[in-house]
């Protein structure tokens, strides 16, 4: 009976060192797995920076050029002077203030980037960038696309609806409108690409 | 006895956690259902547009489709790709709910063509308010005329097509944060 209490012994003692052992073999493999992450992460997040402050300037540059448009034509009747300016349409107002909006909200989101790049990790800063950084495409898009349509008919007129094209006269002023369109919509796209980056970074590997 | 119950506890919260993610993962299935509905109403309310109007002129027949202004042909043309690509994502959703393990790299998939579709949607939804907007009020400085004063039935239908378009918009960008959510839980 000594003997098999013996016996009994040694093997709870054997399994029981495995168990002690086995951890000790397993935990050096999980930091270094959390250190490569944390690595492709912050590389991910510095990409992030420099997309937003890019998108920051087109965003930028759409609006200023929009903001800016305004032709006077070198002739004129007695009564009044032919003269186009953006708020003529209150389309291109509308273009305009979302724009702004949008600069203003990348310019913000700096810093949260930043603190992205310090603590790749944490997930909370990304989860709120991904939601605003939507928002944000969403306001982009109805901005370019609404202004887009005006151009259009701006360019092309409407013989159903009677509606002249009035770019043939106002070329300077055209130019000008579809200029800040064409950067409204990189603004878009960069913008859609910092929110596939920040879903791929919040992967957890 | 003591190893039994440490076990039994994990075991319950990692079922817990497993059905607040399919949970979350019916919910994405239920609101795919209905961006779907959305869009393919605007799309076709949008599209079976024709208006004519009771007196004509020797050579001018007045009539009102939506394919005479080319921004109302790309909102159906965008309603219909947006609607299209949301059945075939169903697919993905029934997916998740499945393996409630959730792959991580199809979320991210799914992310990206959400938010293309989203921009898209949104192209096509902005550019027809914005002709609405001037057929409902026209515009004096570029001689533009508000056509809805005469074709009013054609004019209610366009307006109220932009609403479905909007709602789906809206319920994009919920399935795009439900796939963020998801993403960093796991």
């Amino acid at each position: 009976m000594e003997k098999s209490e013996a016996t009994t012994i040694e093997v709870a003692e054997t399994s029981r060192e495995r168990k002690g052992k086995a951890p000790l073999l397993a935990a050096p493999v999980p930091a270094d797995h959390h250190a490569k992450a944390a690595g492709n992460k912050r590389g991910v997040a510095i990409f992030d920076l420099i997309l937003r402050i890019s998108a920051a300037a087109a965003a930028l540059g759409a609006t200023i050029a929009m903001g800016t448009a305004e032709q006077t034509l070198p002739f004129f009747t007695q009564f009044f002077q032919f003269q186009a300016s953006y708020d003529d349409l209150p389309t291109f107002s509308f273009f305009v203030i979302a724009m702004a909006i949008v600069t203003a909200y990348l310019v913000l989101s700096v810093p949260f980037s930043i603190v992205c790049i310090v603590r790749p990790v944490a997930a909370a800063p990304r989860l709120l960038l991904i939601l605003c950084d939507t928002l944000a495409v969403t306001l982009a898009t109805s901005a370019g696309g609404a202004a887009a349509a005006i151009v259009y008919l701006a360019h092309n007129g409407n013989s159903d609806a009677n509606w002249l094209a009035i770019c043939q006269q106002f070329t300077d002023f055209c130019q000008r409108v579809s200029g800040a369109v064409v950067g409204s919509f990189i603004t878009v796209a960069l913008l859609i690409f910092l929110v596939v980056l920040s879903a791929i970074a919040l992967k957890k590997h | 006895m003591g190893g039994v119950e440490v076990g039994a506890k994990d075991f319950g919260s990692g079922q817990k956690r497993s059905g607040v993610s399919r949970g979350v993962a019916v919910l994405d299935f239920i609101l795919r259902l209905v961006a779907i509905v959305a869009t393919l109403a605007s799309a076709i309310a949008m599209g079976t547009t024709n208006e004519s109007l009771p007196f004509f002129t020797q050579f001018i027949r007045f009539r009102a489709k939506y394919n005479d202004l080319p921004t109302f042909t790309f909102f159906v043309v965008a309603n219909s790709i947006v609607s299209a690509y949301l059945v075939l994502s169903l697919a993905f959703s029934i997916f998740h709910i499945i393996r409630s393990g959730g792959g991580q790299k199809s979320r991210v998939v799914l992310i990206f063509f959400d938010t293309g579709m989203l921009a898209l949607l949104t192209a096509g939804a902005s550019a027809a308010a914005a002709i609405v907007y001037l057929a409902h009020k026209g515009n004096t400085r570029t001689n533009w005329f508000a056509i809805c004063q005469q074709y009013n039935s054609f004019c209610e239908r366009i307006s109220g097509s932009l609403i479905g378009s909007f709602g789906g918009i809206i319920v994009l960008i919920l399935l795009i944060l439900i796939s963020a959510a998801t993403l960093s839980r796991r």
